[in-house]
């Protein structure tokens, strides 16, 4: 399994009474891609930060990638996260100062891969992949359009070849026509790498690119009174 | 990389971190220019006279003597008779003597009788001897040499006559303007109180009191100038001398002979140890100037630490993306640390750089007008000290953004 969730509650520390997510089961096989919808405040980025091991449930076991989150320290979250996870968001993907090969050695910074100049080539192949033209490899990423900072910010999340992709609504800042570009070379990839995918949005004719597709209504049981 | 994210972050945003940079420069600049001329003006200060062994006097507090025969402040206790002087100075280890007789005044500005050895052997700074930025040393009656200072602000050329007053008061009743002295040298300046100076022989001031009694002109000029020339202008009494002595070893022997001489009651000091002496009543002073510029440049890293934390609510997609890659909190922590280590790094090169510079151009000036020598040389193992003590502080203070960055990478909600 790639991710299990079991009797997950979790509230905000500053709010103990509002239980924000309420998961009696749910898990996710190796390899799989799912698409998760939902309508805004149903919990989805509480959801996407308990994978990801920025926060921790109130009660409840995280298993991801066969590794209990909620046993491990902050510290140890954080380089699990680094090595085993690639993330995209909808927009600031990026540190817009640094250029597009700075950010995505960056992301290769925290992670247990080895840290040498031999990256290098293998962002530039990365690059050349996803069709990112050379002039704009040492631009700003701030300077570059939208489009070409979502394909950096593949690369960014692919850089150190995670088992595990999450995408929050990488696609909402994106035109249709650049929306289906980005499904285009996305799929392709992940499949190819055999990650398995998360794809979080409310954009459901993005659903068809999926294997499964989910509600997170389905997935987190809060009761009316919670 | 954590260097290259923290100049690049610092390079977009020039707007704030160039004025921020600009306050710690200044700061920066005002504390190592205060440090530098602090430590030159007391060097300068205990180099007032240098390579006179011993100063002797009537017996007196060893500042007092210091004060009237250096600085020209006060008034001598007693005179020294001439033959005490003529008595110690025979002693054969004494290498030169300088005799000094203070008394009178021209417009404030005293007047020292002495005699040509004056211009041989005195020394002030770094064994800088009394050089002539024009004319010569006094070799008649009645020539008189004049310090930069007295030159440039009483507008004095050679060949000008000078009348000199009796008694030490800026306006005086009772001038010596009977028989007027003429210019012929003036000092270059110095930075010491010789640039305040009137210098004769002693023989003219014996000669301008040669009918006076009891400190009043009795009026019979019968005197002529010619006549002068004959009489024997010999000084019955002197205010002070300094010695030079043929070996620094016998310095404090000789300084219990003259402090036990029995003819008359002297005291012998040794102008370094008075001159610190005399320093350190004016440290607080000195203290106060560096607490001053202290507290300025605390205010800069204040100002540093207000803008990086400013900076860091701006910041916060920037912190929230460093997270969800995989920084750990405490490297949002060192990222703020490093922004404010090289905002300081900067401005120390910025700071010492314009100190440079300003001592480079400023040097002739402040000798010039404020009779300051202030060497180039300001890294001094002090100043790198206080460098090092202003990156520390800076590192101190840029805790408070530090830690706020820190909490706001612990505490991210997705």
């Amino acid at each position: 399994m790639a991710i299990e969730l079991s009797n997950i509650r979790f509230h905000y520390s500053d709010q103990p009474d509002h239980t924000v997510l309420n998961i009696p089961f749910w898990s996710l096989a190796d390899g799989e891609h799912v698409f998760i919808h939902g309508p805004s405040g149903c919990g989805k980025s509480t959801l996407l930060g308990l994978l990801s091991g920025l926060l921790t449930p109130s009660n409840g076991q995280v298993t991801v990638l066969g590794q209990r989150l909620d046993k491990m320290n902050s510290r140890q979250r954080d380089r699990f996260r680094a090595t085993h996870i690639g993330y995209v968001f909808q927009q600031f993907n990026l540190i817009p100062y640094l250029n597009a090969i700075d950010n995505v050695l960056l992301a290769t910074q925290f992670s247990k891969k080895k840290k040498t100049n031999a990256l290098i080539p293998e962002i530039k192949t990365l690059f050349n992949a996803l069709n990112i033209s050379e002039k704009e490899w040492y631009k700003p990423t701030g300077e570059l359009s939208v489009g070409q900072q979502q394909r950096v910010a593949i690369a960014r999340a692919l850089i150190n070849k995670p088992q595990l992709l999450i995408a929050d609504e990488p696609t909402s800042s994106l035109d249709a026509a650049n929306r289906d570009a980005f499904m285009k070379l996305l799929m392709p990839i992940v499949t190819d790498n055999k990650m398995t995918l998360l794809f979080v949005s409310h954009d459901l004719s993005l659903s068809s690119y999926f294997n499964k597709v989910e509600s997170l209504i389905d997935i987190n049981l809060l009761e009316e009174s919670e | 990389m954590l260097a290259k994210l923290a100049l690049k972050s610092l390079l977009d945003r020039k707007g704030s971190v160039v004025l921020s940079l600009m306050a710690m420069t200044v700061s920066i600049f005002v504390l190592l220019g205060v440090e530098h001329v602090r430590n030159q003006t007391k060097e300068n200060f205990s180099n007032t006279v240098s390579g006179v062994d011993l100063i002797v006097g009537a017996r007196t507090g060893s500042l007092n003597l210091l004060l009237y025969s250096v600085f020209r402040i006060g008034s001598p206790t007693n005179n020294i008779q001439w033959e005490s002087y003529k008595n110690i100075t025979n002693s054969d280890q004494v290498k030169w003597a300088i005799p000094i007789s203070l008394g009178d005044s021209h417009k404030g500005y005293r007047v020292l009788g002495t005699t040509q050895d004056y211009f041989k052997h005195f020394n002030y700074g770094k064994q800088h001897n009394l050089m002539f930025s024009k004319g010569r040393e006094f070799n008649q009656l009645f020539d008189l040499v004049l310090g930069a200072d007295v030159a440039q602000q009483l507008d004095y050329k050679l060949g000008d006559k000078v009348a000199l007053a009796h008694g030490i008061a800026a306006t005086s009743f009772s001038m010596h303007d009977d028989r007027p002295f003429t210019v012929v040298g003036i000092l270059a300046a110095t930075g010491t109180p010789v640039d305040q100076t009137l210098h004769v022989s002693l023989q003219g001031i014996e000669a301008i009191h040669i009918d006076w009694q009891q400190g009043v002109k009795t009026h019979h000029n019968a005197i002529s100038q010619k006549a002068f020339e004959q009489l024997k202008l010999q000084p019955k009494s002197i205010t002070a001398f300094m010695l030079g002595l043929k070996s620094k070893m016998a310095t404090f022997r000789f300084q219990r002979t003259i402090n036990e001489y029995p003819q008359e009651p002297l005291v012998a000091i040794l102008p370094g140890v008075a001159l610190s002496e005399l320093w350190q009543m004016m440290s607080v002073l000195e203290n106060t100037l560096l607490l001053v510029s202290a507290l300025v440049f605390v205010a800069a890293c204040l100002g540093v630490s207000a803008m990086l934390l400013a900076s860091i609510r701006e910041r916060r997609r920037e912190i929230h993306l460093l997270r969800v890659i995989g920084a750990p909190p405490y490297f949002l922590f060192l990222l703020i640390q490093f922004e404010a280590l090289l905002i300081t790094l900067l401005s120390c090169v910025f700071g010492a750089g314009i100190l440079a510079c300003s001592l480079l151009f400023l040097q002739d000036y402040l000798v010039s007008h404020f009779g300051l020598h202030i060497e180039m040389n300001f890294f001094t193992e002090q100043s790198l000290y206080l460098m090092a003590a202003m990156i520390s502080a800076s590192i101190i203070v840029a805790v408070i953004p530090s830690f706020s960055g820190y909490r706001q990478a612990s505490a991210i909600k997705s």
